[in-house]
């Protein structure tokens, strides 16, 4: 089971998870990225890009 | 156009008027690629400057009408359509106003030009579309509200305003362009102010700073304090940004006035309220007027909502990208009104916003209507867990 890379608390992500998408981590609210899907693989997820315009 | 443009009942008629007769509804039929690159350039070429957009409006409406859509105009000239029954309830909030500057419409290298061609009724089609097919291939889960706003590119705001006092939806997606891959979170806040002074008349030849001087000097004073405040801030959402938009100085030969108006984009930590105490703090002396505040907005990334919208841009081979942008948007004005999950999404560059060249590529339109058909005919954008 993928866990947690911050706390390292096990994480069960929706079965019809994709690449990209983010998760919290259910015990600490860490943002993870969905790396990998066979197996499902974590990594912190990316800062939130910035933008000018609207 | 190709109809009489009868303008539709707006819903805020009064009581003893007769009730609204609506045209009948066909049967919803799938609109394909070109049907839909045409609705945008039909609409792209309606003008509808901000308080000018009854045309628009109208069109809209029966467009909408035909696809479907329960619509009509409310009492803020917005146009609203509604498809599907039930819940959950999505809104998709797009503003059908533009700035002004004529862009010629004409279709080129594959790309739509005209003025809102990209901001924002590129946006705005795909919303409409989309919703359409996902009705009419009898997946679309529960209902989609569809609201083309008057006035967001004005201090006035006032078709968002009147779309927040409508009842909370599950969910909201306002319609801004921020690629067909990529989620806006949030958007800075705002503030629109203009500081005047008057000082007595007197000789050019004398030792004395002019009206217009102090004006000038007094923006350049203000960008320099908000260096100060952002000093060690990294991040431009964090950051103050002051724009001078107008610099006016004038006489009637005894009193000279001066103005000078900016923009403020201000960080979630500067409320207006706060932004507008900065300004009176740091230009004394100077009158302080201030129109249009909104707040910074921000919202989570892990909503079922952004979830699910990351999913539908990876079925149409994207991986989701998300963005903070430093402009203001009618999401700063619902979003806080309504609490449910929110984000800006919509095809097109937003660099490409309000400039000559506007256009948008008709290919990232088209995708972005097939993010936003997979995303309504999936409804786990309402997930319980939210």
């Amino acid at each position: 089971m993928p866990s947690c890379t911050e706390c390292s608390a096990p994480l069960s992500p929706p079965t019809d998870a994709v690449e990209g998408e983010i998760v919290p981590c259910p015990e600490c609210g860490t943002e993870l990225e969905i790396v990998g899907l066979d197996p499902v693989a974590l990594a912190l997820a990316p800062e939130v890009e910035e933008d000018w315009g609207e | 156009m190709t109809e009489p443009a009868q303008m539709p009942e707006a819903a805020s008629a009064p009581a003893s008027a007769p009730p609204p007769v609506h045209a009948p509804t066909p049967a919803p039929s799938r609109i394909d690629d070109e049907a839909a690159v045409d609705l945008l350039e039909e609409l792209v070429s309606a003008p509808s400057l901000s308080g000018e957009e009854t045309l628009a409006v109208t069109l809209l409406v029966l467009r909408m009408r035909e696809l479907g859509f329960d619509a009509h105009v409310d009492a803020a000239g917005n146009a609203v359509g509604v498809i599907g029954t039930g819940s959950p309830h999505m809104i998709l909030l797009g503003h059908i106003d533009t700035v002004s500057g004529v862009v010629p419409v004409r279709r080129e290298a594959g790309r739509l030009y005209g003025r809102g061609s990209v901001d924002a009724k590129g946006p705005l089609v795909a919303f409409v579309v989309a919703s359409a097919r996902a009705a009419a291939a009898g997946r679309l889960g529960g209902r989609v509200t569809v609201i083309g706003c008057v006035e967001e590119e004005v201090a006035s705001s006032r078709g968002a305003h009147q779309a927040a006092t409508l009842p909370a939806p599950d969910a909201c997606i306002i319609g801004e362009p921020s690629r067909w891959d990529r989620i806006t979170l949030g958007y800075k806040g705002y503030l629109r102010a203009r500081l005047s002074r008057v000082i007595d008349a007197g000789h050019g030849a004398h030792d004395r700073a002019s009206a217009a001087a102090q004006a000038c000097r007094l923006g350049v004073h203000l960008e320099a304090r908000a260096a100060e405040f952002d000093a060690g801030r990294t991040s431009v959402w964090e950051r103050l940004l002051v724009h001078v938009s107008r610099v006016s100085a004038g006489s009637d030969g005894l009193q000279d006035r001066a103005e000078l108006d900016l923009v403020l984009r201000l960080p979630a930590e500067l409320p207006p309220d706060a932004a507008q105490a900065w300004l009176t703090e740091h230009a004394a002396g100077w009158t302080v007027a201030c129109e249009g505040g909104l707040s910074a907005w921000d919202g989570p990334r892990t909503t079922s909502l952004h979830r699910a919208l990351s999913r539908a841009i990876a079925s149409q081979g994207g991986r989701a990208r998300f963005v903070r942008k430093t402009g203001t948007a009618d999401l700063n004005v619902v979003a806080p009104a309504w609490g449910c999950p929110a984000l800006a999404y919509g095809p097109g560059d937003a660099s490409l916003d309000h400039t000559p060249d506007e256009h948008i590529e008709i290919a990232e339109f088209l995708a972005g209507v097939a993010v936003l058909e997979h995303l309504l005919a999936n409804p786990a954008w309402a997930a319980p867990a939210d």
